[in-house]
């Protein structure tokens, strides 16, 4: 295993507080949450692992020495290995829409599209499982408009609304470093930021490229 | 389609601008080195994230001369195997966006377009024997592209899908898998976000000329105005593929190319993204704000 330290990106030096906001934000970033229907949420929650791991191993470590106080537990206790990361566990109403659940867990993402393209019923269900590997294909607006169709249909559903209003909040709980909002509308909009560069890279525009 | 992608140059910290410098003019010296002097021509700020995407590390530095500035030497990254590939890829994705704009440009407009193509086809016929596989992929992209336009598509993620999957195919030569699929799904959103952003940015003119127009045809734009409740949605699938970056940049370590991508990632595209809605991307900034850009980078 990589050294505790440097997972949690802080000297061996760090203060047992130092230690838990840097842990603290690294679990902000690869929170569940941030990666909610990724298709890279494997790799985060690997990531996740290594982390808890290396900051139980600190806190151990520092607390066995005896030599500090105040401890450094009590941060988010570590996220279970498995299911947190993937929200297809539902049980189907038909076996076939079963399988294309399994297959979106997998990632096979073409066989999830063939099985639901050869599925003539096109309930709440098809309509949310629709959404769902459009979202994961990187096709955000169909899959909001899909997901739009299933709680229609079925407004009764948890599961469909909660990943309707996650399309419409957009990503204001989307990690990011510092305190400042996510997104296009809620930027600061400074416009030095998207012109200035053309005159600053090559010093005032004596390159022919800008 | 191209120079949505800037650095943020006013947030980042000298030093990381001159990084950035560093890769711009690496990847002009390689272009040259590799195709002579005339590609350096399609250098710009989005084939240099290309090239920090698949950069290893930062490679050697060299310093030297060039026909930007001739007379003080400047330092530069020398070409290493990742410059090479960004290079390649790059003539490839500059020469069929010019063959783009033969095809859209009548004979006396298309002309530049035309002198373009023909500057670059030798040095086209060697990076695309170099990269078979992503020549073969952007022509097939492409031409599902011209497809899809010509078809009046109505999705524009369909549409959107095009494009980003062609730049997402310019990770298929990273030979570390994680890193192939971190890149990978970068460049799709990234690829997303521009053809969107670009389509957002060509509203008004293409509802004065009636060319096909994704975003116009996604959410009814007749008169190229948004309505307040189209925007806040566009903005939103916008901010989606950009949550998509930024969260598969978290799972690889770009190195010394960190502060650069988490700035881009996490501000500069936003910005960039709002300046188009606002209509004010093309607005030159005033003297008195560039003046203040430069005075406040120098003082950093």
């Amino acid at each position: 295993m990589n050294d505790p330290y440097q997972v949690l990106g802080v000297p061996e030096t760090a203060t047992d507080e130092e230690i838990k906001r840097a842990y603290r934000e690294l679990a902000r970033k690869y929170h569940p949450d941030n990666y909610h229907d990724n298709p890279l949420a494997d790799l985060a929650q690997e990531k996740m692992k290594e982390i808890n791991a290396a900051y139980e191993e600190v806190t151990k470590s520092r607390s066995g020495g005896g030599n500090r106080t105040g401890g450094a537990g009590g941060g988010y206790g570590g996220y279970p290995g498995g299911g947190a990361y993937q929200s297809y566990g539902r049980q189907s109403s038909s076996s076939v829409l079963q399988q294309v659940r399994l297959a979106i867990n997998t990632g096979d993402l073409s066989r999830a599209e063939a099985l639901l393209a050869n599925y003539s019923d096109h309930s709440a269900e098809w309509n949310f499982l629709r959404g769902a590997v459009c979202y994961r294909r990187g096709w955000m607006d169909e899959a909001k408009r899909y997901y739009q169709t299933a709680c229609q249909m079925e407004p009764s559903s948890a599961e469909y609304r909660q990943a309707l209003e996650f399309m419409e909040r957009g990503t204001q709980t989307a990690y990011r470093p510092g305190e400042s909002p996510f997104g296009t509308e809620v930027c600061g909009g400074n416009p030095c930021l998207t012109m200035c560069c053309l005159y600053s890279l090559c010093n005032g525009g004596y390159c022919f490229f800008c | 389609m191209f120079g949505y992608v800037r650095p943020p140059v006013g947030i980042l910290p000298q030093e990381e601008t001159e990084r950035f410098r560093r890769m711009y003019c690496g990847l002009c010296h390689t272009l040259a080195l590799r195709y002579g002097a005339p590609a350096r021509y399609i250098l710009n700020y989005d084939f240099t994230y290309l090239a920090i995407l698949l950069t290893k590390g930062e490679a050697r530095e060299r310093s030297g001369r060039c026909p930007a500035s001739p007379l003080r030497q400047r330092s530069y990254l020398e070409t290493d195997e990742a410059l090479a590939l960004a290079a390649d890829e790059s003539v490839i994705l500059a020469y069929w966006q010019l063959q783009d704009g033969v095809a859209d440009h009548g004979a006396l407009r298309g002309l530049k377009y035309r002198g373009g193509c023909a500057m670059l086809s030798k040095a086209y016929r060697k990076a695309a024997a170099a990269r078979p596989a992503f020549d073969e992929s952007t022509r097939r992209q492409l031409r599902l592209l011209a497809e899809l336009e010509d078809q009046r598509c109505p999705s524009m993620d369909r549409a959107a899908d095009a494009f980003a999957t062609l730049l997402g195919g310019a990770a298929g030569e990273v030979d570390d898998p994680i890193r192939r699929r971190v890149v990978e799904q970068v460049l799709y959103h990234l690829g997303r976000w521009v053809y969107l952003v670009d389509a957002a940015d060509d509203l008004k003119k293409d509802a004065a000329s009636g060319n096909y127009n994704p975003v116009a045809l996604r959410f009814g734009l007749t008169d190229g105005h948004w309505t307040a409740e189209s925007r806040g949605e566009f903005a939103a699938t916008l901010d989606h593929s950009v949550h998509m970056m930024a969260t598969a940049f978290e799972l690889w370590d770009f190195g010394v190319w960190t502060p650069i991508l988490q700035e881009t990632f996490y501000t500069g595209l936003f910005h960039v993204g709002k300046a188009v809605l606002d209509g004010t991307f093309h607005t030159l900034p005033s003297v008195k704000q560039r003046k203040k850009c430069k005075n406040g980078e120098e003082t950093a």
